[in-house]
């Protein structure tokens, strides 16, 4: 809290580690929640990530947030709101005037007072994200029509409106701080820059069953790994394999939290330290990774599987009349044993010695 | 600066004495020094060699060749039925010895080499999913590791970037980075290539014995060794690339670059696994068949047990999902059933080369107005109104990066705005490749509009569309997910 004055932003130097964007993916499928409501319901949770919220906040006067609802059906933003939905465009606007202040401070090292006023009681910042959350969250409740109530949840669409979000975000501040090298590509400039911003994913998960949304939460895995994002995962209930492999791909924690009831500890205590401080930590994180994949043709989660050996699908047992459902490939199902292709007989030969002599230096 | 002036002074009474050395690297110090306004004209006549007027008097129809023929290329190895089900084992050479330095290669040899390097480990993996990669370094005679084989992009990227705080240094020596390559692939399972990359950028190899006799010792190993020279032909190279790939002629082994672009070609070419077609004429082995393979899982012990691939005690390890011994790393075979073993994620990283995102629609300005949609779907940013001077307006809004990267962007490239305005009537009627005058473009699946930076995000990066996947519905819908499009190959093939 003591940052608020901006005083430490004026006597910030360039390897200070940047800012973090948290960007929280918020589960809202209303039957997983109704099941939970013995131990937790829903609205003692958002009260306690609203505390951890603000924690964040708290940490770095330039440190950001955005909420997403993974709904039954649909993902959508639920903090920042585009500034014309929102009663008023302060609402919107809000984080961006807080960084800007922010950067004109590292630019002239004049401490400008962030404008707020109002309630004397309530940090303006923390109130705005309540009252948006809030109002946000109760609009998508209330416009859910029970037919789309389905025991899974979007997080493929809410990971990648979360990483649309983070490029966007971290660009137009890598244009304002002007700290990228323009030379290189883009795409290598993305990865390979010094940060502006340290984003990271952290997803509160209570429903299962993610195998339909396999591909799309893959490719968005990938992303994060190629832009070195962590997906943080907070399973408060469900079961779920593909999030399991999302934080160990990302390098992020993964907590399976065995009384819901202390969501908040775990989430000030597992979740708020920043890729920064996580070098100095251990963090708990699952040491076992379920890496099984879903099969293309039934969407089910298998842990033996037959591959097509051009594309890669996956099939639970040898399609029919021989022909890869993807590529349309014919495939031989002669051999299912078969060894990925190449290289010479001449070989066997070399293998025995090889592992003959590996047993006996052993 | 002041020790390179001394530098030049001293070694002016040295230079022919090092000319007859076989050293390229005086030349370059002397013309960094005392010649840069040389070297820099010679630069510059170098880049018009390869542009041609068009019969307007302009450049642009170069460009746009260019950019249409990446654009084609992509489209063309995007189809081809590549073997991504093969495990390939590569070791990357990099001479980093003070030929590496000269500037004959904008903006270095040493630094251009570094970010393609960069380039092809993404594009390998990308290609060659449940492949394995490593990569050795060669300066001051002597050859090191710089990335121990492993399939995880991210470690190699990061340990090349650790180079660019360095300086090349020293004479490379092809003897001691072929050894250790050869040690690095002697455990690499039977069932997989063993190959070689080097990228040479002198003329010269210092080596501590008879290189012939480490030839001998690849050929004998099945390793097979391709190079990419900066210089110009070496006789050893091309002894060294004939004598470990028999079957195939030089040009497709042994490569001297002749420019930055072809420098990339050449690299990006040993990214491509062998083709289905290359696979049946290479001898009749399988061809595409469907493997039996097991996703394992992890596993951590309380207290070390022996793994059935090397019989050391390790607590972690993967169970092999038939008959559940347990393994030190993948991809493997199970020692123990032979079962193929491989991370799932691995496999997933190649998805979306088989379901490509549809291109998004640029929007006009009376298509953005009938719509409610104010703001980006995907990052919640507000578009620009309809103004009075509709181009102006839009780019300010944006920022000028913008405009950078769209420059860049090869498959929507539109190389300057005053082409733009000559051409404007045609592309706003066909307008494929054009940019939107009302900054969004449209998903043609969900109906959503986009702004610029999340269209190059969605199809560069994440492959997914953020509306379809979180539209009403969608998880019920089979077939059409995320607006993306399965390969037309499929078809191609079946006709
Ligand atoms: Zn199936
Ligand atoms: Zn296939
Ligand atoms: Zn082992
Ligand atoms: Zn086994
Ligand atoms: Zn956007
Ligand atoms: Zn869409």
């Amino acid at each position: 809290m003591n940052a608020v004055d901006g005083s430490d932003h004026y006597t910030k130097t360039s390897d200070e580690p940047p800012p973090s964007l948290l960007t929280i993916i918020l589960d809202t499928n209303p039957h997983a929640w109704a099941l939970l409501s013995p131990t937790l319901p829903l609205s003692a949770a958002i009260a306690n990530l609203l505390v951890f919220v603000n924690a964040h906040l708290a940490f770095n006067n330039a440190n950001r947030v955005a909420i997403i609802a993974s709904h039954t059906q649909r993902a959508e933003f639920l903090y920042p709101l585009p500034a014309q939905e929102t009663s008023s465009h302060t609402n919107g606007s809000a984080p961006q005037n807080g960084f800007d202040n922010d950067v004109e401070m590292a630019d002239d090292g004049e401490p400008t007072v962030p404008p707020l006023s109002d309630d004397a009681n309530h940090y303006r910042p923390f109130r705005l994200i309540q009252t948006t959350l809030l109002t946000a969250l109760t609009t998508l409740l209330k416009t859910t029509p029970p037919s789309s109530l389905t025991p899974t949840t979007s997080i493929a669409g809410a990971l990648t409106l979360a990483l649309t979000y983070i490029n966007k975000t971290t660009l137009s501040l890598s244009t304002t701080t002007s700290s990228t090298a323009p030379n290189a590509d883009t795409t290598l400039a993305a990865e390979t820059a010094p940060p502006a911003l340290n984003p990271r994913i952290l997803i509160l998960s209570v429903s299962g069953d993610l195998a339909h949304q396999y591909i799309p939460i893959m490719n968005t895995i990938f992303a994060c790994q190629r832009l070195s994002i962590p997906i943080d995962i907070a399973k408060i209930a469900g079961d779920t394999v593909f999030l399991q492999q999302a934080s160990d791909a990302t390098r992020g924690t993964y907590i399976k939290l065995d009384h819901p009831r202390g969501l908040l500890q775990y989430l000030m205590m597992g979740f708020l330290p920043d890729q920064t401080n996580r070098k100095y930590l251990v963090p708990p994180t699952a040491v076992g990774v379920d890496f099984r994949a879903a099969c293309f043709c039934h969407r089910k989660v298998v842990d033996v599987g037959f591959v097509c050996s051009i594309c890669l699908s996956i099939f639970c047992s040898p399609p029919e009349g021989a022909i890869c459902l993807t590529c349309g490939t014919h495939l031989q199902l002669g051999e299912y044993g078969g060894k990925p292709v190449v290289v010479a007989r001449k070989k066997k030969k070399r293998k025995n010695v090889e592992d003959g002599k590996g047993k006996d230096a052993t | 600066m002041a020790d390179s002036d001394d530098e030049y002074v001293q070694d002016i009474s040295d230079d022919e004495v090092e000319a007859h050395q076989v050293t390229r690297g005086a030349g370059a110090g002397s013309r960094a020094t005392g010649q840069g306004s040389r070297g820099a004209g010679w630069e510059v006549t170098r880049t018009w060699e390869n542009v041609v007027e068009g019969a307007d008097g302009t450049i642009s129809s170069t460009v746009d060749g260019l950019l249409e023929a990446a654009k084609r290329k992509r489209l063309l190895k995007d189809t081809t039925p590549l073997q991504r089900g093969i495990i390939r084992h590569l070791l990357l050479i990099l001479d980093l010895s003070l030929a590496m330095s000269e500037k004959d290669l904008r903006p270095t040899r040493y630094l251009l080499t570094l970010r393609y390097t960069t380039a092809f480990i993404t594009e390998f993996f990308e290609q060659n999913p449940i492949s394995q990669l490593g990569i050795i370094g060669t300066r001051d005679g002597l050859a090191f590791t710089l990335s121990p084989l492993s399939g995880n992009p991210n470690d190699h990227i990061a340990n090349i970037q650790k180079l660019r705080t360095q300086e090349p240094i020293g004479q490379p020596s092809l003897q001691n980075a072929l050894d250790m390559a050869r040690a690095a692939l002697f455990h690499a399972p039977t069932h997989t290539t063993r190959e070689v990359l080097i990228l040479f950028g002198s003329l010269l190899s210092s080596d501590p014995g008879d290189i012939h006799t480490t030839i001998s010792a690849l050929v004998s190993s099945h390793i097979t060794v391709q190079i990419i020279g900066l210089a110009a032909q070496v006789a050893i190279c091309q002894t060294l690339a004939n004598r470990t790939n028999p079957s195939l002629p030089l040009s497709k082994t042994y490569t001297v670059a002749l420019n930055e672009q072809h420098y990339r070609e050449l690299l990006m070419r040993a990214t491509t696994p062998p083709t289905t077609t290359h696979s049946i004429s290479e001898g009749g082995g399988v061809r595409s068949s469907l493997l039996m393979m097991g996703f394992p899982s992890r596993i951590v012990d309380s207290s070390p047990t022996l793994c059935a691939c090397h019989s050391r005690p390790t607590r972690g390890g993967y169970l092999c999902s038939r008959c559940s011994s347990k393994v030190c790393s993948l991809p493997t075979q199970c020692p123990a059933c032979g079962l193929t073993l491989i991370l799932s994620t691995h496999l997933a990283r190649s998805y979306h080369h088989l379901f490509p995102l549809r291109n998004w629609k640029e929007v006009n300005w009376a298509r953005a107005s009938s719509s409610d949609q104010r703001c980006c779907f995907g990052c919640q940013t507000a578009f620009p109104e309809r103004p009075m001077g509709a181009s102006t307006l839009r780019r300010q809004s944006f920022g000028g990066q913008t405009r950078d990267r769209m420059a860049m962007h090869t498959t929507r490239g539109k190389p300057s705005a005053s082409k733009h305005s000559v051409k404007d009537v045609s592309m706003a009627s066909v307008s494929k490749d054009g940019v939107s005058e009302s900054g969004r473009y449209e998903c043609e699946t969900c109906g959503r509009f986009f702004c610029i930076d999340c269209d190059v995000f969605a199809h560069e990066i994440v492959h997914n569309c953020p509306g379809c996947q979180s539209r009403e519905g969608m998880l019920l819908a089979a077939g059409a997910e995320n607006g993306n499009e399965m390969v037309i190959l499929a078809e191609a093939q079946k006709g």
